[in-house]
């Protein structure tokens, strides 16, 4: 053990009496560095919340998130809202969208996963969650605008439909799933409303519950009503 | 005139408790080693009770529990005895101390894996064992107590300070959070409900962290470093302001779990804030440790056990800095629920906790067994591939994490969409989860070579129970500090006076809150004043308060109640009514809620949150409608527990319910790969063929009934029929598509759970607002609507 421990000058360090089991301790001054670092955090509470609370200065998650999802609403509501039925029977004819359809359309754990590789909504003679899609039978309607509707904003009582993927996979990708769909379809060909179809109980069908995704507009609506 | 006596230290129990924690540490760390590579292989999930999600439990409770619970009693039982050159106070104590926490390890051991949890982090144990525990807390508590009482060293050194502080925050954190109204032997619901029970659970995983695995082993860096480097101390006075520093904030940091989250902001300020105070205190246990070495350096090259001290010590420099980062809320946002958290817990666990266990049984079994270390180049092994994995393990999830967070908030080119899926970022961290397990087999490799090294030591030598001649201190010499001397002084007035006038800032409504900030910035300059004239006197006073252990005692307790009561106690008389945000969830069916108590424990909260925040990539992700915005308090203000949980290795199910169809849950669910390829989940063929507990269900609805849930007045009979023809329901639905499962099977009650998950309505504002409910609206400043997050209900 140091044994020359007397403090001859203040500088030295000071090597307290007391032993505790043969420990001793040293009465260093703390570190000026490490003060400061404490005290820069003390300081940096004291006005950040003197800033956030009492000179209001910063945003609100509320506010921020509420503004940025009605201005995105509003870019993809000014993106769709002028698609038409001719438009999108045009992209179905445009190789290289039922191409990039094909390929969102195709990747594990998308559309494949409950449609199947064939559209068909059956996989080895069993049934898939999805429907059919290569028929022309439909439950949400079977015009090239439903079926887009669908796809964006899923099915009115999404418990028994899909969910929307406009969100996830954006008004791009949509189109083009859209686009590869209606590859298998002919325009004009005949629609029929399935049995269970939604549209044909009218005001029968359940309103949605509030909180839940509005139901589709058969036409794209204009910027979606905010939840306030 | 002194008298001198000989006492023999009790060894022995210490001996015990080292065993204990080599084995544990042993079996914590073989089934980490397990569960990582689980989620690489999910083959690997080889049955029901050997599944990720009962076994993460199973992992975590082990780690801290029973490894370095264990490590941690063995180093108090060693220090404090010749800390206080006397014998344990009971060796009775000390037997029932040792033998029932074994009890409670090995029923955690068999309960966990069964599936028998509450649900929360850490927490997990039943209310039986819970029970347990508190009881040996207790147990532990008054033998060590008695043992200061009964001292033979006047003066209380700082380990013994971060022993005390450990005892009384454990056991406040442990009772609050575990209390629960029991439903049978085996299940009950916590008490608190939503954010409350978020509240009050992350004030105490978070200080799980903070008392049960940095104080106690902090102690015991200040009792067996400066003994392994045969050096004083570094600084007496930087032990006084860290500890009293780090006591005190670390209990107000919880709260940083839950950034982002439906908790009210001016939590989640408190918490980031103190999170980023505490970052100084807890460097300056790191500086009095690294320090103490100054003059000794050349020991590092030449003694494993200061190696290890000194490596442990500088990662808890890096786990104490990259904490106070991650709790920024810009970083927090990419951070939370990824992989950078579990490297950032592993860095502290294994590097801190472990590093510093392993030194103390190397510098300990020498001494237990009379002999010598049996090989030193073993150690020192240890030491290279101990560190080599932990450094690949927190450098593979930094990458992880970072990379998935990145990932999951990539967008479109147009910003409409999201870029990638959530299987595709699970698919692009596979390479780094592997790295995971390899450095977490290293580490175990090291492990497993020193448990082998003391093993031979162990042998080589005899069971040992030192003696020591020591001085018999007289009455007077200690203890004999008035109530009127502990609190009636200069140093408490001010402490006192300062933290009250900055409460008065926080709460006091608009106008004299700011005039109470400037009196406290004015109190803490005449403070400072005060301390320059009279040090002398206040460092007199704090000697005389380290002879006094029980007056010692309640000032930690008081310093570390505040932060709690600040926090908890507006969150719990608030009327939870009036604080929904708009929103509140429809009530469970029983079938539903029996379908709950199966998702928790199945632990499915181990990969999946319920939380979707107030971040734009997570309500793109999981809204499902954008418009539904984040989630909101009264979306899971009936949840005993609360589900928002901690990391995502699979995706939120805040608002699962009706974005998939049954047939698609029943797919996913028996074989989780057909729905989502090249996922990591395990099946749960097993729930299809389990009944869920019909005869349960009305016993937990009056349960919850009671904890506050507005369940109407229903029939016995009722219940269980209306379980019955809701699984019916889903069974005629599943037929339809050519699935046949019966009705009254837990996989039923899960869909039918996941089903419900986040569907909410309006409140019935006039009928909820005149419940005669204590209460007031979030923030708890009246007079200052939080407009940073309005919880309130619009009239």
């Amino acid at each position: 053990m140091d044994s020359s421990h007397t403090p001859s000058s203040s500088s030295e360090p000071q090597l307290r009496e007391h032993v505790y089991d043969g420990i001793q301790e040293y009465d260093q001054k703390l570190p000026n560095w490490w003060l400061f670092t404490l005290y820069i955090t003390i300081v940096w509470f004291v006005v950040a919340w003197l800033a956030y609370y009492q000179f209001g200065i910063g945003t609100s998650d509320e506010a921020r998130m509420d503004s940025f999802i009605a201005e995105q609403q509003a870019a993809r509501e000014k993106q769709m809202g002028g698609v038409t039925d001719a438009q999108l029977w045009e992209m179905s004819r445009d190789p290289k969208m039922v191409e990039a359809g094909k390929a969102t359309f195709m990747t594990p754990g998308m559309c494949v996963t409950c449609h199947a590789p064939d559209l068909s909504g059956t996989l080895g003679g069993a049934k898939l969650p999805g429907l059919p899609l290569n028929d022309q039978e439909w439950k949400h309607g079977g015009t090239p605008l439903e079926m887009l509707t669908i796809i964006r904003k899923g099915a009115p009582d999404v418990t028994k439909g899909m969910i929307a993927w406009e969100p996830v996979l954006g008004v791009k990708r949509v189109t083009e799933v859209a686009a590869f769909i209606l590859s298998h379809h002919k325009e004009g060909e005949p629609v029929k409303l399935a049995a269970d179809s939604p549209k044909l109980g009218g005001a029968a069908a359940p309103a949605p519950a509030p909180g839940t995704a509005p139901a589709p507009a058969p036409a794209p609506a204009p910027a979606a009503p905010q939840a306030k | 005139m002194t008298t001198k006596t000989t006492i023999e230290y009790n060894d022995r129990v210490v001996r015990q408790f080292m065993l204990a924690s080599l084995i544990f540490g042993v079996v914590a760390m073989l089934v980490g080693v397990l569960i990582a590579s689980q989620l690489n292989f999910h083959q690997l999930n080889l049955a029901e009770w050997l599944s990720f999600g009962r076994l993460r439990p199973l992992h975590t409770n082990a780690a801290i529990f029973a490894f370095v619970g264990n490590m941690m009693f063995a180093g108090v039982y060693y220090s404090t005895q010749r800390l206080c050159k006397c014998r344990m106070g009971s060796d009775l104590l000390s037997n029932i101390h040792f033998w029932g926490w074994q009890l409670i390890i090995a029923a955690a051991a068999i309960t966990l894996p069964l599936g028998y949890s509450r649900g929360q982090e850490y927490a997990e144990l039943i209310w039986p064992i819970n029970i347990a525990v508190a009881l040996i807390w207790v147990v532990f508590s008054i033998n060590f107590f008695m043992t200061l009482h009964k001292r033979n060293e006047p003066s209380i050194y700082v380990a013994l300070w971060f022993y005390i502080s450990t005892i009384v925050t454990v056991a406040m954190l442990y009772i609050v959070n575990h209390l629960s109204l029991p439903t049978s032997l085996t299940h009950s619901y916590s008490f608190f409900g939503g954010v409350q029970n978020a509240l009050v659970q992350w004030w105490y995983g978070h200080n799980a962290v903070a008392f049960f695995l940095t104080t106690p082993i902090l102690g015991i860096m200040y009792y067996f470093l400066p003994k392994a480097a045969e050096r004083p101390v570094y600084s007496y006075r930087l032990s006084i302001v860290h500890f009293w520093s780090l006591v005190f904030l670390y209990i107000w940091a919880g709260p940083h779990h839950l950034l982002h989250t439906a908790l009210p902001k001016w939590l989640q300020l408190l918490g980031m804030f103190f999170s980023l105070m505490l970052w100084a205190p807890s460097w300056g246990g790191m500086l009095n440790g690294l320090l103490t070495l100054r003059g000794a350096w050349d020991k590092l090259r030449t003694d494993p056990v200061v190696k290890f001290f000194i490596a442990a010590v500088t990662f808890y420099g890096m786990s104490t800095f990259e904490g106070p980062l991650l709790s920024i809320r810009a970083v927090n946002s990419l951070s939370h629920y990824s992989d950078w958290t579990i490297g950032h817990v592993h860095s502290g666990a294994l590097g801190w906790n472990g590093f510093m266990a392993a030194g103390m049984f190397y510098w300990l079994a020498p001494r237990l067994w009379k002999t010598k270390l049996h090989s030193i180049s073993a150690a020192n092994f240890h030491f290279w591939i101990g560190t080599f994995g932990i450094l690949l393990y927190v450098v593979a999830m930094w990458i992880s994490g970072v990379m998935q967070g990145l990932m999951l908030s990539a967008t479109t080119a147009d910003g409409s969409g999201l870029q990638y899926t959530f299987l595709d970022t699970l698919q692009s961290i596979r390479p780094l989860m592997a790295l995971r397990i390899i450095g977490g087999a290293m580490y175990l490799v090291g492990f497993i070579v020193m448990c082998w090294n003391l093993f031979m030591t162990i042998r080589a030598g005899t069971p040992y129970n030192e003696t020591r001649e020591v001085d018999v201190i007289e009455r007077g010499a200690k203890d004999n500090m008035g109530w009127k001397d502990t609190f009636i002084n200069d140093p408490v007035a001010y402490t006192f006076g300062a933290l009250i006038l900055i409460g008065g800032w926080l709460f006091l409504p608009k106008g004299s809150d700011v005039v109470s900030l400037v009196c406290a910035v004015i109190f803490t300059g005449l403070a400072i004043r005060k301390f320059n004239q009279s040090s002398q006197k206040w460092s007199f006073w704090y000697e005389k308060l380290l002879h006094n252990y029980l007056p010692f005692t309640i000032l930690t307790f008081v310093a570390v109640v505040i932060g709690g009561l600040i926090q908890i106690i507006p969150t719990m008389t608030v009327n939870t009514a009036k604080n929904v945000e708009d929103r509140v969830q429809k009530l469970y069916t029983p079938l539903e809620l029996a379908g709950r108590d199966i998702y928790v424990s199945e632990g499915c909260y181990n990969c999946h949150s319920q939380m979707i925040r107030t971040l734009v990539p997570d309500v793109m992700r999981y809204g499902p409608a954008p418009e539904q915005g984040y989630s909101r308090l009264g979306e899971s203000i009936y949840d005993h527990p609360f589900q928002w949980g901690s990391k995502r290795t699979g995706p939120d199910l805040a608002r699962e319910g009706g974005v998939r169809n049954n047939l698609w849950h029943y797919q996913h669910m028996m074989d989780p790969r057909s729905m989502s390829p090249g996922s990591n989940m395990p099946p749960y063929k097993h729930l299809a063929e389990k009944e869920f507990d019909q005869k349960a269900l009305p016993g937990k609805i009056a349960v919850l009934a009671k904890l506050g849930v507005p369940y109407p007045a229903m029939e016995a009979t009722a219940i269980k029929l209306s379980a019955l023809e809701q699984g019916q329901k889903i069974a005629t639905d599943l037929k339809n598509s050519g699935v046949q499962l019966e009705p009254n099977t837990e996989l039923v009650a899960v869909i039918a759970y996941l089903q419900k998950l986040g569907q909410y309505e309006q409140p019935k504002v006039e009928e909820d607002m005149t419940k005669k409910k204590l209460g007031i609206p979030f923030p708890i400043k009246p007079g200052i609507p939080d407009n940073f997050r309005s919880a309130q209900v619009k009239p």
